[in-house]
């Protein structure tokens, strides 16, 4: 008995056994293929990797562009990375000699490519044909940003996203869209109600977290893994850009409803300010640019452009803030390089520096160097009759791009808490009397410098 | 998958193997009874660990497949924070199959509701005489068409018929009579009702009321109608409650082969009626064009604003003479729709382009300006690129060779800063007064309808100083003030590359349009090559002036210049008269010139420094204003300028003078 008892639990236990030796085959062939892609498939000899589902899917999405003229070029952070340092490998190989899967078998959940939305030309039938190669699509649209500028206009969506999964890899297309000011653009990746939550896991994008701005980069034709592909001419330059790419929107409906309170002053000599202003900012960021200098809107420039995407018709100035640590001694140079000669510096490297230069038609640029502490950042101020010292206390923060008269520039993401600091809550009532060593509620006196110094700290044209 | 290969590396074929091994074993000790015993308890140990690490194993997978594809907390990032941006459809419980309509006929009023919801009510006076007429799509009910015939006035009847007969077949109509429906229906009209199965159709009397409810070449499903009494007075009112079986979706739907273009036609057919051959079943107008490409197209990259309202016929009429142009791009084309309308989106949406709506800013022709401001701010965002932007309007046919009009002159707006634009309208461009379709000229005054604007003179100079929304100004005129135009001419050609069709408008009307457009030249020669492009520069184009001033004949002053012998019977010779002008806005004599000649006589148009350019029986005529022109030297002592005295005031001009 308890022998055919036995031999009955043998069988039961084999039988049992191979299920779940069936079932764990299942398993590791839908799930687990991706993560062991390069070892899987050493039977191909001297093709390494060539098999896994990410090669697989990118080849897959660079025959199905190419054959349906889709201008898309390579974007991935990590993949460009991969080439950048082995640059020589890309661009000097033919598909024949490759041995090894390099690039596109890195293991990752996406990879990322990118379009410009105005070279694409046949966006209708793409996706039709994209599902029968076996592709499943997410396509994530939105109203266009170009439009809200704008009072009351309502267009046909435009493409932000396009995701599309084959097998366990996804193909992450990044729509770009032309903007005033040169750059290219993409928007937040925002899922409506309806979409699964689960098509794949986007919290491991690399882009569309929040909309980004680009430079728009040049590109080059190489071989990757034996595809040919585009990628930046400057890889990585692209790829720096990536975590700073953060962009954002300027406030049009609120600037729409500030107008309809406060009217918009049209006159002749607003107009002409406005122009003007908006040379000088174009000159300002031409030149720090070429310097390498990043620089954000402070002051009455950031103020116009959160309250009321434009430039404050009496503001007089042009504000621009830059970080200490990026002060280099050939901006003065530079700038009177440019037709601005120096105006007047105040202060020194080492505390409350401060550059003014005159631009045309009496529109004055100011320049304030930031200073960082650990828990606050802050800009100085002197008064050049007295010698006495200020410090404008500000709350830590980053920087952002946006998009102003025409322009890409940096404004601190943290807009309202840096202008709330300068300007206190009351900042939507406009004003046009303004001290600068008074009205601020983030002023602090800070002491005078002593008369030995003035002759370094206060230089006036 | 398929070619997924079981790795001999992984863990459970490692355990297959073994017991494998572990059963050769055993049947080598199978005398052993101690060992064997010890062997199968082993081997139930071994099997039952197997078994167990599996189950870990697939469980393991499980929650990491799992995890991966949770992660509850991004979802927050890229939630639509809008909430639901589209509402649930009202939706009837289960699919109706029957729609219940209500039709009202009298003096003052009309109305029909489908289900409860009025789909046309009009009880204004003076407004909406004749017979209104509905489409219904049979399968879903919706509102395809609505258009009303006064058949009181002539003409009104043809153009019913017109559109009854493009109706497609199965479709539900929809009639009643407003006012008086009768005293222009003729017998093809009514005949055309008689066909439809309508009873008191055929025989509508004056001011009789009138409801019908049928199915286009079906059955009637209701009608009724009541006689006036008396010439006097007017029918009853009549109310035609019916009900209308709705049918299946596929009967509605024409079979066309399952492509891209067909989808857009499908949608487009199961939402309007009225667009002809279109929808029609067999044989549809094609909804795509591709005409030839231009070698080398300066304006492929030059973006295209349309400017429309809610006149879709129009808005259809214009985008396709505007997709059958050589050298067109498409996707360079943006339509601006002034209005949350549907219909002119729906058209949009045909051929595949971009629209844009824009809500309703101000009154009237303010509402038009501020509409241009929207649809070219946002032209210019759209395409940062781009240095220019052609704008159109969509009452006009663009000729076939427009684009490769702009493609030849367009340098000229890069290169010489004395000009505002580049216009493919020539004002004075009638059919009996322009001629050569490869000549151009410099005008002080902009035509508009179809011209191009250069990036920087908007965003430098109009943009920001745009009339606002409380200034009731045109914005044509506007631009056409001296402040703006600062001087600078336009390009024209001789022979007018746009063609001015629409008759409806807010400053048009059908007197208007056949005194002053209908007779317009309109090339219809694909491929002219341009003459001399470059002699329209400023300096360039003085020095051709004074050359063909030079060679001109001068005309006998002694005629009148408004007989038809002024000039002689001759072709291809070069004519010169001189009309008095004293001050530069001095246009008295001109403007009864214009007159006599049948061309714009509303304000000065197409004049450069004084001087007119126009043909006469195929004869190059020139004007020139004495002695404000400074052409003036030209005049022979001999020669006393032409005066005409204008007419004592007491008719005024027809209406306000615009082309919108």
């Amino acid at each position: 008995m308890s022998r055919i008892n036995k031999n009955v639990v043998l069988a039961l236990l084999t039988l049992t056994s191979s299920a779940f030796l069936l079932f764990q085959l299942y398993y590791y062939k839908h799930y687990l293929s991706t993560k062991n892609g390069a070892g899987l498939s050493k039977s191909k000899g001297s093709r390494i990797g060539f098999d896994s589902t990410q090669w697989r899917a990118v080849k897959k999405f660079i025959m199905l562009t190419s054959s349906q003229n889709v201008p898309v070029f390579l974007i991935d952070p990590l993949v460009l990375e991969l080439i950048n340092k082995n640059f020589e490998q890309v661009k000097n190989t033919s598909q024949g000699s490759i041995s090894q899967c390099t690039f596109f078998c890195a293991p990752r959940d996406f990879t990322a490519f990118a379009l410009q939305y105005h070279l694409w030309k046949n966006e209708e039938g793409w996706f039709r044909i994209a599902e029968n190669m076996g592709f499943q699509c997410l396509k994530i649209e939105s109203k266009d940003p170009r439009l809200d500028g704008i009072d009351s206009l309502s267009g046909t969506e435009i493409p932000l996203h396009y995701i599309c999964k084959l097998a366990t890899h996804a193909i992450h297309l990044v729509v770009f869209h032309e903007r005033s000011g040169n750059y290219l653009w993409h928007g937040h990746l925002r899922l409506k109600e309806h979409i699964d939550r689960k098509f794949v896991p986007f919290r491991k994008l690399q882009f569309g977290r929040y909309p980004g701005a680009f430079d728009r980069p040049e590109l080059q034709q190489v071989t990757v893994d034996g595809l040919e592909v585009l990628i930046p001419k400057d890889p990585m330059h692209f790829v720096e850009e990536v975590p700073h790419s953060r962009f954002i929107e300027c406030r049009y409906k609120e600037a729409r409803a500030f107008f309809q309170q406060y009217l918009d002053d049209n006159t002749v000599e607003a107009v002409a300010f406005r122009k003007s202003a908006k040379e000088l900012l174009q000159l300002a960021a031409k030149t720090l640019n070429k310097l390498g200098v990043p620089f954000w809107l402070s002051s009455g420039t950031c103020l116009g452009w959160y309250r009321q995407c434009n430039i404050i018709p009496y503001s007089k100035d042009v504000d621009l803030g830059i970080f200490i640590q990026d002060y280099k001694s050939d901006i003065i140079l530079a700038f009177q390089d440019a037709g601005l000669p120096l105006k007047h510096k105040f202060g020194k490297v080492e505390d409350s520096l401060e550059l003014s230069f005159q631009g045309k038609d009496d529109v004055k640029l100011d320049i304030f160097f930031f200073y960082e502490e650990t828990d606050h950042m802050w800009n100085g101020g002197t008064q050049a009759k007295t010698g006495k010292k200020f410090k404008y206390l500000f709350p830590k923060f980053t920087l952002c791009w946006t998009e102003f008269v025409d322009m890409k520039v940096h404004v601190p993401c943290e807009t309202l808490e840096y202008i709330e600091a300068n300007y206190g809550k009351t900042w939507k009532i406009p004003v046009k009397t303004w001290d600068w060593k008074r009205s601020p509620p983030n002023v602090q006196p800070n002491g005078i410098w002593p008369i030995s110094e003035w002759d370094e700290v206060i230089q006036l044209y | 998958m398929d070619d997924w290969k079981p790795s001999p590396l992984i863990k459970p074929f490692g355990a297959r193997k073994k017991r494998s091994w572990y059963l050769t074993w055993k049947y080598k000790l199978t005398n052993q009874r101690a060992l064997r015993r010890f062997c199968q308890t082993g081997a139930v140990v071994f099997l039952l660990v197997t078994v167990i690490v599996n189950i870990k194993l697939i469980l393991d997978t499980r929650r990491a497949i799992s995890e991966a594809n949770e992660d509850p907390e991004p979802e927050q990032d890229y939630d639509e924070v809008l909430g639901r941006l589209e509402p649930p459809r009202r939706r009837g419980s289960g699919p109706r199959r029957v729609l219940d309509v209500e039709v009202y006929s009298s003096r003052s009023k009309v109305y029909v509701a489908v289900d409860g919801t009025t789909v046309l009510e009009d009880e204004a006076r003076e407004q909406g005489r004749g017979i209104h007429v509905i489409v219904l799509n049979q399968a879903t009910g919706h509102v395809m068409a609505k258009r009303v015939f006064d058949t009181y006035s002539p003409h009104e009847d043809e153009a019913m018929v017109l559109f009854l007969n493009m109706v497609a077949p199965g479709r539900v109509l929809i009639c009643t009579v407003k006012d008086e429906g009768s005293f222009h229906l003729k017998d093809t009209a009514k005949a055309l009702l008689r066909s439809l199965g309508s009873q008191a159709g055929p025989a509508l009397g004056w001011r009789d009321t009138w409801a019908f409810v049928g199915r286009k070449g079906g059955p009637v499903l209701g009608e009724k109608h009541s006689k006036s009494p008396a010439l006097s007075s007017w029918g009853d009112p009549v109310l035609l409650k019916t009900d209308v079986p709705l049918s299946s979706a596929e009967e509605a739907e024409c079979h066309w082969a399952d492509t891209e273009l067909n989808r857009r036609r499908r949608r487009f057919c199961s939402k309007v009626e009225g667009y002809g051959s279109v929808c029609s079943c067999k044989d549809p107008t094609p909804i795509e064009f591709s005409p030839d490409p231009l070698p080398d197209n300066k304006v492929l990259k030059v973006p295209v604003a349309v400017i429309a309202g809610n006149r879709p016929n129009y808005l259809y009429r214009m985008l396709r003479s505007l997709l059958s142009a050589q050298g067109v791009s498409p996707q360079m084309i943006t339509v601006f729709i002034d209005g949350y309308y549907e219909e002119p989106m729906d058209v949009v949406a045909l051929f595949g382009l971009r629209g844009i709506q824009h809500t309703p800013i101000s009154i009237k022709n303010a509402r038009v300006s501020q509409h241009y401001k929207a649809s070219l701010t946002a032209t210019f965002n759209l395409f940062p690129e781009a240095k220019f932007a052609v704008v159109l309007e969509e009452d006009l046919d663009i000729a076939v060779d427009f684009f490769s009009f702009l493609s030849q002159s367009i340098h000229l707006l890069e290169e010489d800063d004395s000009l505002y634009c580049i216009s493919a309208w020539n004002d004075q461009g009638y059919e009996h007064t322009a001629e050569d379709p490869a000549l151009l000229y410099r005008v002080e005054t902009m035509p508009g309808l179809g011209w191009v604007l250069r990036r920087s003179l908007y965003k430098e100079e109009l943009e920001p100083k745009w009339p606002t929304p409380e200034k009731l100004w045109d914005w044509d005129m506007w631009m056409r003030m001296p402040e703006q135009r600062r001087g600078r001419e336009c390009i024209i050609p001789d022979v007018s590359r746009s063609y001015h069709f629409g008759i409806v408008g807010l400053n048009m009307n059908g007197y208007f349009h056949e005194a002053y457009f209908k007779k317009h030249k309109f090339n219809t020669v694909p491929g002219v090559q341009l003459r001399n492009v470059d002699s329209l520069k400023k300096e360039a184009y003085e020095v051709e002036v004074h050359r063909l001033l030079s060679e001109a004949e001068v005309l006998d002053h002694s005629k009148n210049p408004c007989e038809d012998s002024f000039l002689p019977d001759t072709e291809g010779h070069t004519y010169v008269a001189f009309i008095r002008m004293e001050k530069e806005d001095d246009f008295t004599t001109w403007t009864q010139l214009a007159k006599c000649l049948h061309i714009w006589d509303l304000d000065v148009r197409g004049n450069h420094r004084g001087l007119w350019r126009l043909f006469r029986k195929k004869n190059h005529f020139l004007v020139v204003g004495v002695p404000a022109s400074p052409y003036s030297v030209k005049k022979p002592p001999s020669v006393t300028p032409i005066f005409l005295e204008p007419p004592p005031k007491e008719e005024g001009a027809p209406g306000a003078a615009e082309q919108t």
